[in-house]
């Protein structure tokens, strides 16, 4: 096994209760749900809005994890590669669902668009202690920006601020560079930063 | 974020810009960083920028993390054990 492989085994908090059910503990299966049945629910809702949506791609996910779990190699954490997997699952939810049609996100059209619209005073919104700002309606605005946002953007926002990977998993979730999460992120913080900033400038 | 005419931005301002996210997430060299903060004390609308784009994180960060419905709970956990039973090792 290479260095790799065994520093992701030793580094998995999951790969003992993987190793029983490999080993024939079907039954302890449940216990892997109920580890991560909670942040999927989240992470399908803030995806898909849409709790029917969410359910089955949480269980399609679990589903799928049981069938493909004899497989899992440990190239990545088994939490890295569940993501994978509910991943592709929303992917699939979306095809059929009405979202915020794709398209670029150009760093351009987050600058100032003109002279009056560079402040040089942070707003009271930016400067607030987070408990004072969080309630229900922040959370609809920010969660209706995120489904405003064009869904690649979406998904490597929601993986990297809401769910807390870092680049280089959200990279492995994702299939793609780490130089490439980094700008996607950066325009997609850059575009709820701006939903952030008409919802309080309206208020 | 300054502006050296009345149409394009300061370059440092769009400079760090590009490159505020890496800079909050500490994923810049040490040059690079240390060029950021030197412009950054001097300039109040990127101190804004940084600010906001901060915040906005912080917010994303901290969002509510709702419970899973007792009834969709329950249908998982059956649809587990239908599983489970049809294959159990």
């Amino acid at each position: 096994m290479s260095k790799t492989l065994e520093k992701n085994k030793r580094n998995d908090k999951d790969i003992q209760l993987i190793q029983a059910i490999n080993a024939g503990r079907q039954d302890l299966f449940y216990q892997l749900v109920e580890r991560y049945e909670k942040s999927l629910y989240n992470f399908g809702m803030r995806m898909c809005d849409n709790p029917s949506d969410t359910e089955d791609m949480v269980q399609d996910t679990f589903l799928n994890v049981f069938k493909y779990l004899k497989g899992f190699r440990y190239e990545t954490k088994f939490k890295n590669w569940l993501y994978r997997v509910a991943t592709s699952a929303c992917l699939k939810k979306k095809r059929r669902s009405k979202f915020a049609p794709d398209r670029e996100l150009s760093i351009d059209e987050f600058l100032p668009s003109d002279e009056s619209a560079i402040t040089t005073e942070l707003p009271r919104w930016a400067s607030q202690p987070l408990d004072r700002l969080l309630n229900e309606e922040l959370g609809g605005v920010i969660q209706q920006a995120l489904l405003d946002l064009p869904e690649k953007y979406r998904l490597v926002v929601v993986l990297r601020d809401v769910e807390g990977f870092n680049t280089q998993e959200t990279a492995e979730i994702l299939g793609l560079t780490p130089a490439n999460i980094k700008v996607r992120l950066h325009r997609a913080r850059l575009f709820l930063r701006d939903a952030l900033k008409v919802y309080y400038e309206t208020e | 974020m300054k502006r050296s005419d009345s149409h394009q931005p300061h370059s440092n301002c769009l400079a760090l810009f590009e490159k505020l996210s890496e800079y909050i997430d500490r994923e810049l060299d040490a040059p690079t960083c240390k060029d950021i903060e030197a412009h950054i004390r001097d300039c109040k609308p990127c101190q804004v920028c940084m600010g906001t784009l901060k915040q906005t994180i912080e917010l994303c960060k901290h969002l509510e993390h709702r419970s899973v419905p007792e009834t969709f709970h329950r249908k998982l956990k059956d649809a587990i054990s239908d599983l489970t039973e049809k294959h159990p090792g």
